[in-house]
């Protein structure tokens, strides 16, 4: 911890650094912040283009599902993925905005060098390496019941758009999308099963008027406008055998035996394609050797 | 008897010579042959590569993708067993009590269940006897279910792995037993067997998880090979068998015969040491500026990285070729065990 400490810094509000988008909160801005990690992140802050993503603590593994793919998506768009590091939905999202090779930001109820929950020590430590972890609470400081919902107003003035994944009825994340109502953000949830407990609140959202966020492109086009895919990436060109290949893994196809199935090439000139496409970027593989495609895009021909 | 069989193959006995003995090619015509499996080319490409080279495996699909099918018929494709190989195999045998009759003897296949306990996989009791490990001496061991063997059990199957051969030590003696075997493992891809990306799946992210780590940790630095397979599809059952047994075999035998000219009789791929990996792998420009990229791009592990370079000269030894090509390389990146080492 005393290592954390060490590279503790403060912000005291109107200094410059101090993320402007915290002002919105009149009355109730917070005096100082205290963080780790990337220090011009968070004073290099734009509203707009971040993203707050909250959720329940016990999650169904559809939410964890698309919190991470939010994450990973919004990320590699180029948004910066605020959220709680708490256990489910935000540790799911901060995950995925990671394995986007984005940044994400963290706000803790404790210290900012304090790890809660301690089960996420490694993810803290990976948020810290790209991104920040930020608190109002001084260094050190204990995480303690009140803290968490004063923590919820400072994410939701960050993000642009407040999304909450997966939620019962009542519950924190609901907190923080009443608080981004209030701060006049955007607010989006995701639907879920009607006999999800927790999709209640997230469904309640929705029929009380919250956007229905089906997918990344669902906050991008609110964000930056209909359609367009964002500071999306876009990758070196592709030969045209590459790209069937490339096309074959996004409609769905995983092992090498698919693709050859779905576009008529040997197996082994498959093997080949995957591994140009895997070092390009334009696909990712899982330890078992699953396929997968990565947000990057083909050059326009 | 046990002694004698404690000798064996230990400690690079020369295996020469290299011919079959009994039949002229020594193949078992009752062996399940690999025109049994349907479609799945790749999967035959990966076996096809794994022998050759002798990498171990693990192949991961849901039920029915026809992982042990295809580990069955591994035996199928490897070289006939030489003379000495042979008189191993038959020893073996002969300890265990097992009458080896007139035949030629084939390559062991074993597939213990995963509640087998650890003395009986890599051998112990009293008096010791052999366990597994050493039944499939020269042949190949299959350990489908991966996840649900016992921590201890694949812990015990390290040093085998390691130095092709078992100790079992008692209070008075120690004795050594040979177990050269290639491994293929198979696995789910999660606990319920259907895979998060099937919508069926009804695990826990938490369980997968878990189930995943232990499967990529397992025995992880001695799998070279890793492939994902999916359920044949209706066109695949009905279609002609394509390539069998036999047609792989000459192959294999030709990359071994490569093989054995560079490193020694008896030796292959999966067992060279550092220095042989790199002086053995000479490779073009295109390959190296590959192989960099992937250690950049892919973050491959120092293990990884060699493990990649040991598969490409495989895969170059099946084609025949002296140089690893920048194919060769990216074959070798799609084949290769990803994950922690």
């Amino acid at each position: 911890m005393s290592d954390e400490r060490a590279r503790t810094w403060a912000l005291r509000r109107g200094e410059p650094g101090y993320p402007p988008a915290l002002l919105d909160l009149g009355t109730d801005v917070p005096g100082r912040l205290f963080g780790c990690g990337n220090r011009t992140l968070v004073g290099g802050l734009e509203l707009g283009h971040t993203v707050t993503i909250v959720g329940s603590r016990r999650p169904s593994s559809y939410g964890l599902r698309v919190a991470e793919d939010l994450g990973r998506l919004l990320a590699a768009a180029g948004l910066v993925v605020v959220s709680g590091m708490a256990r489910g939905i935000d540790a799911a999202a901060h995950r995925g905005a990671l394995a986007g090779a984005g940044v994400t930001l963290a706000v803790l109820g404790s210290g900012a060098d304090v790890v809660y929950p301690a089960s996420e020590r490694r993810l803290y430590r990976d948020i810290l390496s790209s991104g920040a972890v930020i608190s109002e609470a001084p260094p050190g400081q204990r995480p303690e019941p009140g803290a968490f919902p004063k923590r919820n107003r400072i994410m939701a003035a960050l993000g642009a758009i407040t999304v909450v994944v997966e939620a019962a009825q009542p519950s924190g994340s609901l907190i923080t999308a009443r608080q981004a109502l209030k701060l006049q953000r955007e607010v989006g949830a995701v639907p879920g099963p009607v006999t999800s407990r927790v999709s209640e609140g997230t469904n309640d959202l929705i029929a009380d008027g919250a956007a229905p966020i089906r997918g990344a492109q669902d906050v991008l086009d609110r964000l930056l406008g209909v359609g367009i895919e964002a500071i999306r990436r876009c990758g070196p060109p592709l030969e045209p055998e590459l790209a069937g290949v490339a096309e074959a893994i996004e409609l769905g196809s995983r092992t090498c035996d698919a693709v050859a199935a779905a576009s008529g090439m040997v197996a082994d000139g498959v093997a080949v394609a995957l591994a140009r496409l895997e070092l390009l970027g334009y696909v990712q593989s899982d330890p078992a050797g699953c396929y997968s495609r990565t947000t990057l895009i083909p050059p326009e021909s | 008897m046990l002694e004698q069989l404690a000798l064996l193959g230990t400690e690079g006995e020369p295996l020469a010579p290299s011919g079959p003995i009994w039949s002229a090619d020594g193949a078992d015509p009752a062996a399940p042959d690999l025109a049994d499996l349907r479609g799945q080319p790749y999967l035959r490409y990966a076996l096809e590569v794994a022998a050759a080279g002798g990498h171990s495996v693990l192949i991961v699909g849901p039920p029915g993708a026809g992982k042990s099918l295809a580990a069955r018929r591994l035996p199928s494709i490897m070289p006939p067993l030489s003379r000495s190989e042979a008189m191993e195999v038959l020893r073996i045998a002969s300890v265990c009590g097992r009458s080896p009759g007139p035949d030629t003897p084939t390559r062991p296949f074993r597939a213990p269940h995963h509640t087998i306990s650890t003395a009986g996989l890599v051998g112990g009791g009293s008096p010791p006897r052999p366990g597994e490990v050493t039944l499939s001496h020269r042949g190949v061991l299959f350990l489908d279910e991966l996840g649900e063997f016992s921590r201890e059990a694949l812990e015990a199957l390290r040093q085998p792995l390691e130095e092709g051969r078992v100790t079992i030590v008692r209070a008075r003696h120690a004795i050594e037993l040979p177990c050269r075997f290639m491994l293929v493992a198979a696995s789910n891809p999660c606990p319920c067997g259907r895979g998060e990306e099937s919508g069926e799946c009804d695990c826990q992210p938490a369980s997968t998880r878990r189930y995943r780590a232990k499967l990529s940790g397992a025995l992880a630095d001695r799998i070279d090979i890793a492939i994902s397979v999916e359920r044949p599809s209706a066109e695949d059952m009905g279609a002609a068998p394509t390539s069998d047994s036999a047609s792989v075999r000459d192959r294999v035998i030709a990359a071994r015969q490569r093989q054995e000219r560079r490193l020694g009789a008896g030796r292959c791929n999966a067992d060279m040491n550092l220095a042989e990996l790199r002086s053995s792998c000479g490779m073009d420009e295109k390959a190296a500026a590959m192989l960099a990229n992937g250690h950049a791009r892919l973050r491959l592990s120092g293990r990884g990285h060699d493990r990649v370079l040991r598969l490409s000269r495989t895969i170059a030894d099946l084609e025949g070729c002296e140089r690893v090509s920048s194919d060769h390389v990216a074959r070798a990146l799609t084949l290769r065990r990803r994950g922690p080492d």
